[in-house]
C-alpha cells in the first residue's frame, strides 16, 4: 500500500469523525492507522486550523467533532488535490 | 532621453499599459483564486505558486508604472538637476528583482518536494536575483544581458524540465510543464525587452500577445481547477 500524503491523511481523520458524527479520541486513533506521535501531530493540526472542535459531555468524556471549516476541507479536497496535480506542485 | 523612455514611446503608451494590466490583473485573480484552496490545505506547493504570481503583478506594476512616471519626466519639464537615470536604474532593479523572484518561487513550487522544504535555497534564489538586477543595471554591455539571460532560461528550464521527467515516472501524465517553459522564455523576453530596447523591434507587439497569452492560459487553468 502506498505511503499516504500529509493532505490524504487529514482527510481520512476529517472523514471518520464526519461519518461518526462525533467520536472519542481512542477509537479515532484506532481508525485513523497511525502512530499516536504522528496522531498527535496531525491532530494538532486539525485543532488549530479549527477543522474540528473538542467536546465534553455529561460523563465528563472528550469527544471531537467536524466543524463547517472541515466539512469545507471535505468537500474542496478533489479540488485540491486536482490543482496541485494539474500545476505539477 | 533615455533608452527605456524611447523604447516606450517607440510601441505606444497604449499598448504598454493594456499589456501590464492584463499581466497584473491575471496575476491578482490567480493570487486571490487560490487563496481558499491554500487556507484550506496549507500545501506549501500552492503557497509557492501564488507567491510567484504576486511578485509577477508587483514586477509588472513597478514596469509599466514607473515607466509612465519616467515617460513624465521626460515631458513635464522637470528641472535637471533630478537626474533620470537614476529612476531609470531603480525601476529596473525593481522590476528585475520581483520578476526574477516570481520566476525563483514558481521554480521552488515545483521543486520544494524534491528539495525536501529546504529554505536555504530561498534566501540563495533572493540573492541571486539581487546579484542579477545589480548585473543587470551595473553592465551596459549587450552582450553581458544576452549571456546572463541566456544562463538563467536554460538554468530554470532545465530544473523544470528534470522536475517533470521526475514526476511523469511516478504519477499521472501532465503537460503544463509546457506552459511554464513558455512563461520562462517569455520572462526572459520581458527582461530583454526592457534592458536592450531595439532588441525585439519589429516583433514587441507579437512578444506581447504571447505573453498575456500565457498568462491568460494559467488564468483559465487555475479557474478551471479552483472553480474560483
Amino acid at each position: 500500500m502506498a505511503k499516504r500524503g500529509r493532505l490524504e491523511i487529514i482527510r481520512d481523520i476529517l472523514t471518520i469523525i464526519r461519518d461518526s458524527h462525533s467520536i472519542k479520541f481512542t477509537p479515532l486513533l484506532r481508525k485513523a492507522n497511525l502512530s499516536s506521535l504522528r496522531f498527535k501531530e496531525y491532530l494538532s493540526e486539525i485543532m488549530t486550523k479549527k477543522f474540528v472542535i473538542e467536546t465534553i459531555d455529561k460523563k465528563n468524556e472528550k469527544f471531537v467533532s467536524l466543524t463547517e471549516k472541515g466539512a469545507s476541507f471535505l468537500e474542496q479536497y478533489r479540488t485540491i488535490i486536482s490543482f496541485i496535480e494539474e500545476f505539477e506542485l | 532621453m533615455p533608452p527605456i523612455i524611447q523604447g516606450f514611446i517607440e510601441l505606444g503608451i497604449g499598448a504598454e499599459i493594456i499589456y501590464s494590466f492584463v499581466i497584473i490583473i491575471c496575476s491578482l485573480m490567480i493570487y486571490f483564486g487560490t487563496k481558499e484552496i491554500y487556507e484550506l490545505s496549507s500545501y506549501k506547493g500552492i503557497k509557492y505558486f501564488r507567491r510567484a504570481f504576486l511578485f509577477f503583478a508587483i514586477a509588472y506594476f513597478f514596469r509599466s508604472f514607473i515607466k509612465f512616471i519616467l515617460l513624465g519626466f521626460s515631458s513635464w519639464d522637470i528641472p535637471p538637476h533630478i537626474p533620470g537615470a537614476i529612476f531609470e536604474g531603480l525601476t529596473i532593479f525593481i522590476f528585475l528583482y520581483f520578476s526574477s523572484m516570481a520566476i525563483f518561487y514558481l521554480l521552488y513550487g515545483v521543486m520544494w518536494r524534491k528539495w525536501n522544504g529546504d529554505k536555504t535555497k530561498i534566501i540563495i534564489f533572493h540573492l541571486l536575483a539581487i546579484i542579477i538586477s545589480l548585473a543587470s543595471i551595473l553592465f551596459v554591455n549587450k552582450l553581458v544581458h544576452i549571456m546572463l539571460n541566456a544562463f538563467l532560461l536554460l538554468f530554470v528550464i532545465s530544473i523544470v524540465y528534470i522536475a517533470h521527467r521526475n514526476r511523469q515516472n511516478s504519477s499521472k501524465h501532465n503537460n503544463f510543464y509546457i506552459v511554464y517553459i513558455l512563461l520562462l522564455i517569455f520572462w526572459i523576453f520581458n527582461i530583454l525587452d526592457i534592458l536592450i530596447p531595439r532588441f525585439f523591434q519589429g516583433i514587441q507587439l507579437f512578444g506581447y500577445l504571447v505573453s498575456s497569452g500565457i498568462f491568460l492560459t494559467i488564468l483559465y487553468r487555475v479557474i478551471k481547477k479552483s472553480g474560483k
